[in-house]
């Protein structure tokens, strides 16, 4: 018979205050198998792992069970400390006797019979495990990034820099993201197309990364080391391999499509590209605006495209890569104004978002840098910022706080002093948060040096009267109610995630938290991980981040991506399910249970096989399993039923 | 014709027996007749719901459970105050289990059969929320459907410019009245253009007209009806048209005190909703109890050529 040691520690105060640990530790002794048990003030800590090592060796023990934490913080520092006696770490069990026992019981007695019986339940498992050994899984050193916004563009380029290749998925025809849109950024106010450019470029010729703009993702399979992804490149009606970018079918074009680059302030053609900056500098058409394939008639791009570019025969093409790892980095949108009833629900003319002020300080915008209000063009001598526009409004809107509002509308209203300097902004706020590098001196600053009004409180209404656009809010300092009849009015409208996050994360089938962003595995200790092994998130689309939190991240997803391909293999977990070939009926209810794919018909053998990569031993085919055919490692039939009658108070 | 339960309330029983009859009078027109509750006590109008106190919520639904035991599921209301009151006793009635027995015990002990009630519960089936109350707006909207009063008209308003008035308690709170979005409805603007009018579009449609601040605080009341005429004015409306008879009352009667108050103020003629439907129906004019204004509607009616002088009946 086996000869196991149980350890019961105390965690200080956290396990030892409810339960008697000694008892427990006695107790022990008493079960069948258990040749030795001891308690222990901190088993975690060195002294203790030194104990429990020298045991294993002293009392020749073939298993050893940590009484202690959740299985999910120290069973693999136990099982590398049993390995290093010598011991296979399967042959390591952890009894969890205080998330589930010393933490949520008050009564000690109870407590202590409690933990008594949960350590025999897994002795009972411990005397049937078997010796395991993990399973290797080959990686495909190759990395794929969705979205080409900053975030993609930083994690491509540190992932190719490092030497792997990348695959960079953008939906759009143009890498760059809303940091192109940007004029310039807080705190320090450098230029955002200035320091984004150079990035773009170098992700554009980096030999290592693979631009794909105008593609997405449509199928995604596999698991970690090894998906396999299809991606759909929608049809441009250009052929990029020819067009050399000379711009003059963008010229010629005779329709009018309002630009999304420039929040519809300004007009392009069906055959554009986005902004002058592009990477790659390829015009797509329109299909939805394109005169040509509206009427039938028109192809005036093609009549004047001199090496024959133009292509409107073009199909969405289909391609399959494989690739190891994937960064999920689709970024956001902002709450639309037309979802706002009270503040004019998209009727009022002057009446914008903060991405569409953006592109009017922007040097590149469509008032080339002048703040033009876009109802009559008119320098506005007013302007009302209103901030939280659907944000931390968790009855009507948004309950959380967008986080960059603060920054971006203090800047929008120093930018604007600085171009019209008669100008007074105003800005509504409910509390001014600026937590980050150099982030308050900047706010300071503006309340104090630029005569930018301040006014705490909700905006409650917003509308047009004649060619001024009123604003009733509440200065809560004062306790008095305020009208401002402004010339233009910018809403700081909530950080949403993107409409297509939502049809994404079903085809990569991860996690999203309740307001549609990415989920990480931790939020604290593992901010870059999906649950979902294999998956990196990036960005603004795990929630609202500026510009230096999202280049942080996606430098970490970078880095666990790089760390993940500098093995040369993966091991996976071997407690997951097996099949005794010569009980499987085949009837197939396995395939139809598995959440993850893992279940296959092997015509061959004509049975159905696990694939132990892609298992996660979650245990749902054992159920389902008729014939008793599929069996969990070190979970088997047997060891649950004599579990089961132990924690009951058998034996 | 079909009959439909219908709940006037007090105001429609005398200030505002104008409401009441051209209502009752342009609804048979559309081929539906308002059918009176037999017996019916005051609702309430809205403090029932404004405090938690079980006591507050017996008398709507009282009102409500004589509906569903005569054997009706809908109740139409035309009163804001009443249409509010009774939808949202319902929605505590069915939402709230621990009030609704509460209820159901006064209702209960309440009625003549009590004596027997005690002896045999079988008799007894407590209310539960099971009678839809529905404003006639919304009836017209949802179940004739505005376009069949398009089709019904008699008299084209064509030409009038209409700017409707939203009031307070019509569509708040949304989540348990879920009539249109309070901050920016449509629902009176597109009854208005199923009348061949215009509507006209201006910011104080939801603001509020002081409600019962006209008997504590006239004066409040004053500063803001004048604001909200003033704005509707400006916008290019002709007459303000309201379904609720507490925001009629401040509009109209409160021009007087307006008049004296603010010198620039030019004043504007306020229809109940069922007036401009009865007289775009056809219905004759003497009818509309148009007496009852402070505000003479007639100049407005003169415009499109229906004026008292013509009064006739189609």
């Amino acid at each position: 018979m086996k000869r196991i040691g149980v350890f019961v520690c105390h965690c200080g105060i956290n396990i030892a205050e409810t339960v008697d640990v000694k008892r427990v530790a006695e107790e022990s002794m008493k079960m069948d198998g258990v040749a030795y048990a001891q308690d222990y003030i901190y088993m975690c800590s060195e002294p203790g792992q030194t104990l429990v090592r020298e045991k294993i060796v002293e009392e020749k023990l073939d298993a050893i069970i940590i009484a202690a934490c959740s299985p999910n913080l120290h069973e693999s520092t136990f099982r590398a400390a049993a390995e290093e006696a010598g011991l296979n770490p399967w042959q390591c069990e952890i009894a969890n006797i205080r998330e589930q026992c010393s933490w949520v019981h008050s009564d000690r007695e109870k407590a202590t019979s409690k933990a008594i019986h949960i350590v025999a339940t897994i002795v009972q498992k411990t005397r049937l495990n078997e010796s395991l050994e993990p399973i290797p899984v080959s990686i495909t050193k190759k990395a794929l990034v969705i979205g080409g916004g900053i975030a993609g563009i930083q994690a491509s380029l540190d992932i190719a820099d490092s030497g792997y290749k990348v695959i960079l998925v953008e939906k759009d025809s143009s890498i760059g993201g809303h940091m192109a849109q940007l004029s310039e950024t807080f705190p320090t106010l450098d230029c955002s197309q200035c320091i984004l450019t150079p990035k773009m470029v170098a992700a554009g010729k980096h030999p290592n990364i693979e631009l794909m703009t105008y593609s997405e993702i449509e199928e995604v399979s596999g698991y970690v080391g090894n998906f396999k992804v299809k991606i759909r490149r929608k049809a441009s009606f250009v052929d990029w391999s020819k067009c050399n970018g000379c711009g003059l079918c963008m010229e010629k074009c005779p329709a009018k499509v309002s630009s999304a680059f420039d929040r519809e302030l300004a007009t392009h053609g069906a055959i554009y590209v986005p902004f002058p900056q592009a990477v790659p500098n390829k015009p797509v058409i329109d299909k939805d605006s394109c005169i040509y394939f509206k009427t039938g008639k028109c192809r005036l791009c093609e009549k004047v495209c001199e090496i024959g570019a133009i292509n409107f025969e073009q199909e969405d093409q289909f391609v399959e890569e494989e690739v190891g790892a994937i960064i999920v980095a689709t970024g956001f949108e902002t709450l639309p104004v037309a979802d706002l009833a009270e503040y004019g629900a998209g009727d009022v003319p002057d009446l914008i978002d903060g991405l569409a002020f953006e592109r009017l300080l922007s040097a590149s915008g469509p008032t080339v840098g002048e703040v033009r209000r876009p109802s009559d063009g008119k320098v506005p001598k007013e302007i009302v910022f209103v901030q939280c526009a659907g944000s931390r409004d968790p009855e009507r809107y948004k309950p959380y706080c967008s986080k960059i509002c603060c920054m971006y509308t203090t800047k929008h209203a120093l930018l604007y002093k600085h171009r019209v300097h008669d100008g007074q902004p105003y800005i509504f706020y409910i509390d001014i948060r600026t937590g980050g590098k150099g982030y308050e001196e900047f706010y300071h600053n503006a309340e104090e040096e630029e005569n930018i009004i301040y006014l705490r409180g909700k905006v409650a209404k917003i509308f047009r009267d004649g060619d001024k656009t009123v604003v009733w809010g509440t200065d809560t300092l004062t306790g008095r109610n305020i009208e401002i009849a402004a010339d233009l009015v910018v809403l700081a409208t909530a950080v949403v995630p993107k409409d297509s996050t939502a049809e994404l994360v079903k085809k990569l089938r991860i996690q999203t938290g309740p307001n549609g962003f990415l989920a990480e595995a931790h939020p604290k200790l593992r901010p870059v991980e999906s649950i979902n092994s294999g998956f990196f998130l990036a960005g603004a689309a795990q929630g609202p981040k500026d510009i230096p939190e999202t280049v942080a991240q996606a430098s970490g997803a970078a880095c666990k991506v790089i760390s993940l391909f500098s093995r040369d293999h993966l091991e996976q977990d071997p407690a997951v399910a097996w099949v005794d070939e010569d009980l499987c009926g085949s009837c197939r209810i396995c395939i139809s249970v598995c959440p993850y794919d893992a279940r296959e018909y092997d015509e061959e053998k004509e049975i159905v096989i696990v694939n132990e990569a892609l298992c996660e031993g979650c245990g749902s085919c054992v159920a389902a399993c008729a014939c008793g055919a599929t069996q969990q490692r070190n979970l088997s039939d047997s060891q649950i039923k004599s579990m089961v009658t132990a924690s009951l108070g058998g034996v | 014709m079909a009959k439909i339960a219908y709940y006037p309330g007090c105001a429609l029983n005398e200030r505002s027996s104008h409401l009441d009859r051209s209502a009752r009078d342009a609804t048979v027109r559309l081929g539906f007749e308002l059918d009176e509750l037999d017996t019916w006590t005051c609702c309430g109008a809205v403090p029932p719901v404004s405090e938690e106190r079980v006591m507050n919520l017996v008398a709507p639904s009282r009102i409500l459970k004589d509906v569903r035991d005569s054997g009706r599921d809908i109740l139409i209301t035309i009163c804001d105050f009443c249409y509010n009151t009774l939808k949202r006793t319902n929605f505590i009635i069915k939402s709230d289990e621990i009030t609704r027995k509460r209820v159901n015990a006064f209702l209960a002990d309440d009625t003549p059969e009590r004596d027997y009630l005690e002896k045999d519960d079988s008799l007894w089936e407590d209310y539960a929320g099971e009678v839809n109350v529905i404003h006639l707006m919304e009836y017209l909207r949802d179940e004739l459907g505005y376009e069949k009063i398009t089709e019904s008209l008699k008299r084209s308003l064509k030409g009038l410019k209409i700017a409707p008035y939203y009031g307070c308690v019509m569509l708040r709170p949304q989540n348990e009245i879920q009539l249109d979005n309070p901050e920016n409805p449509s629902i009176i603007e597109d009854f208005i253009t199923a009348l061949d009018a215009k509507p006209v579009k201006y910011p104080y449609r939801t603001e509020c007209c002081g409600s019962y601040l006209s008997v504590s605080s006239p004066d409040a009341s004053t500063r803001l009806c004048y604001r909200i005429l003033t704005s509707a004015r400006n916008s290019g409306a002709d007459a303000v048209v309201v379904s609720c008879p507490l925001c009629f009352y401040n509009l109209d009667s409160r021009q007087k005190a307006i008049t004296e108050a603010y010198s620039d103020f030019k004043p504007v003629p306020i229809f109940y909703f069922t007036q401009l439907l009865s007289v775009a129906l056809g219905v004759e004019y003497g009818r509309q109890g148009f007496e009852k204004h402070y505000v003479d509607v007639t100049p407005v009616l003169d415009k499109i050529g229906i004026s008292t002088g013509k009064g006739g009946e189609e």
